[in-house]
């Protein structure tokens, strides 16, 4: 779903909670993710590279359906109409060690 | 790069079914679960199931929970624990973070080794299901504030009592069934609230909480959470029609710990990641993948079942997994059509029948003002979590008779009927259809064997002997907490708000193993306390 780019939002106007965080993992606030509308970012891709939220330990689990409801509200539409943040590897977090580190031997896992 | 026929992703309820019924049929199955043990939220789920006897009614969570991985080590499935599925990709292919054995000559070493393996299933069913959702309030990130799911987990898995003065947010069956079981491991449930105007879950499951004397607030949420490095209190207040607080309204409670249950997103990442089509309209609670009956995604091959094709519960997430592990054993040739199409079927009807109801998927957020008899719901029930006195007459399981006669206090209709066999006298009729309001038969002999009030899961189901001797009544009522009260304990009895209503004297207690750790406990009560008094404290 494309978000109007020309829609005048508004001069950002401090609010009540602002200084709530929203995204524990990545310790950023209420406040951070409204400017961040108002700075131009309208999509949840666009905030999570502006933010880092949701890219914490537990990867937007806990904060994503959080911080859609803020940027909607700020845009005012439906969290609905905003499109989802893309998925993909590493699902969960991992080392880079382990990660880079390939197994081909299958018979080295340990049986549960 | 290791192959199997199928790939599982999640060895919850839909997960194991569905494993179960495809290595039934000959294939060759891993399923994959990043928890170190399986059965997803089975094994933490200590009350009793509601539904039919197909639907495994009446045994607790846990209990299934085992049945299911003895099935499925009996079928043959291979289990992987500890084993994190990090990727998953179009042509079903699967990346997993395992733990590997350590190897000679290093036993000094105290972290284990992982690394990344790659696998390739014909077929890929993901069962990941759900996570808690938050809601956030000042004093949300405190230690003290968690989901009601980790606090469950924290209990019954654990042992660990999450704290000692607890305030749920949520009154949805989550929000009620952990409230119950907080007060079971010995926590003081402080109130229950909810911003919605009301209670969300099954009836039963609120008059439970509400009979042992929890208030409930409905149209009010946390304000704020109060304490610098922990909870040490919360602040609630009243909302309007359009949740916004009315001033004024706040009250506080002492708290140490803070229960949110507001509902749980589907875990359907791996699913957008493989490129499957997703609904993002939120009908199923969040991010959803596109699915068919069989849960069958839009890439061919890869099936979605359980919470994370849409939120419901334990019951339909294990016919769920059967649907599909029948259909992705016919779609590689492990089953012939005519095969499948009979057990699909079978599971399809018992999948519809769960989904029957007042509390059915297509009734969510419709207000219900009569039950399918035509009898006017109790409003109460819906605003304070217990039907009022004068409310309770009205429904079809509550008679009058001389002698002990059972008391149904099962108002809404809901898809159970567990009751209905238990009787061994067949006082107790539902019927064909299993969401009516069970009816007490006229000229049938209870012999007060407790058998229907104990198989209820939702503790509705009282003995009442309104005459038993001068001006006394007797009323043996499901007792599910520890210590159990003793024969000659003198204390109060209590009414279906918690409140102490009347003296009480308990004067019989049976915990036979046919009652499934529910123990009955007798109260004799001033006769005018017979329809009235609910629940026993000890003086």
């Amino acid at each position: 779903m494309r978000q109007d780019r020309n829609r005048d939002l508004g001069p950002f106007v401090p609010r009540e909670g602002d200084e709530r965080i929203i995204c524990r993992c990545e310790e950023v606030t209420q406040g951070e993710i409204r400017r961040a509308v108002h700075d131009g970012m309208y999509t949840m891709a666009e905030i999570r590279r502006y933010l880092r939220c949701g890219m914490g330990l537990c990867q937007g689990q806990t904060c994503s359906r959080l911080v859609a409801g803020i940027v909607a509200r700020e845009l005012g539409i439906k969290p609905a109409e905003l499109a989802p943040a893309s998925s993909r590897s590493p699902m969960r977090p991992i080392e880079m060690k382990v990660w880079a580190d390939e197994e081909t031997d299958d018979s080295k896992v340990r049986r549960a | 790069m290791k192959r199997y026929d199928l790939i599982i992703i999640g060895a919850g309820p839909s997960g194991l079914s569905a494993a179960i019924e495809a290595a039934k049929r000959g294939m060759k199955v891993i399923v994959f679960d990043e928890n170190a043990r399986p059965g997803g939220q089975l094994f933490k789920q200590i009350h009793k199931f509601f539904g039919s006897k197909e639907h495994k009614a009446k045994i607790r969570g846990f209990v299934i929970g085992r049945q299911l991985l003895g099935e499925a080590e009996k079928a043959g499935v291979e289990v992987r624990l500890s084993a994190t599925v990090i990727g998953l990709y179009p042509d079903k292919e699967v990346v997993v973070r395992e733990i590997l054995e350590p190897e000679e000559g290093t036993a000094g070493e105290t972290s284990a080794k992982e690394a990344v393996f790659h696998y390739k299933g014909d077929a890929i069913i993901v069962a990941t299901g759900a996570s808690e959702n938050m809601v956030t309030f000042d004093g949300w990130t405190l230690p003290g504030v968690m989901g009601a799911g980790a606090a469950q987990t924290l209990m019954n898995l654990h042992g660990v009592r999450p704290g000692r003065k607890v305030l749920m947010l949520g009154s949805g069956n989550v929000g009620l069934v952990v409230s119950f079981q907080l007060l079971q491991a010995g926590c003081e449930v402080v109130a229950l609230v909810d911003a919605a105007p009301r209670i969300g879950g099954y009836g039963v499951h609120a008059a439970k909480v509400a009979r042992t004397g929890v208030p409930f607030y409905l149209s009010h949420t946390i304000k704020k959470a109060e304490g610098t490095d922990h909870v040490t209190g919360v602040t609630i207040a009243q909302v309007d029609s359009r949740f916004q607080f009315i001033e004024g309204t706040e009250k506080h409670f002492d708290v140490d710990t803070i229960c949110v249950a507001v509902g749980l997103s589907p875990m359907s990442q791996l699913l957008k990641m493989a490129g499957c089509e997703m609904d993002n309209s939120g009908k199923g609670g969040g991010q959803i993948p596109v699915v068919d009956e069989s849960g069958a995604t839009s890439v061919p091959g890869i099936y979605a079942v359980g919470d994370v094709a849409g939120i419901e519960e334990a019951s339909s997430a294990m016919i769920e997994g059967r649907m599909a592990g029948i259909r992705v054993a016919e779609y590689l040739g492990f089953d012939d059509k005519a095969g499948a199409d009979t057990a699909f079927d079978q599971n399809e009807k018992a999948l519809e029948g769960l989904r029957q109801g007042m509390f059915a998927p297509g009734n969510r957020g419709k207000k219900i003002e009569k039950t399918e008899e035509g009898i006017p719901v109790s409003e109460n029930l819906l605003t304070h979590g217990f039907v009022a006195d004068d409310e309770i007459e009205r429904y079809p399981g509550v008679t009058h008779k001389a002698g002990v006669h059972p008391v149904m206090e099962c108002t809404q209709n809901i898809p159970c009927n567990p009751c209905q066999d238990a009787c061994p006298k067949h006082c107790i009729s539902i019927g064909s259809n299993i969401t009516s309001l069970p009816v007490v038969l006229k000229d049938s002999a209870c012999i007060d064997c407790g058998m229907c009030v104990s198989s209820c899961p939702g503790q509705a189901i009282f003995l009442v002997n309104e005459d038993a001797g001068p001006g006394k009544a007797t009323v043996t009522l499901p007792y599910e907490f520890l210590p159990l009260p003793e024969e000659g304990d003198e204390g109060y009895g209590l009414g279906r708000d918690g409140s102490r209503v009347c003296d009480a004297k308990v004067v019989r207690v049976r915990s036979s193993g046919a009652f499934d750790h529910t123990a009955l406990v007798t109260i004799e009560v001033p006769a005018e306390y017979a329809m009235k008094a609910r629940f026993f404290v000890k003086a």
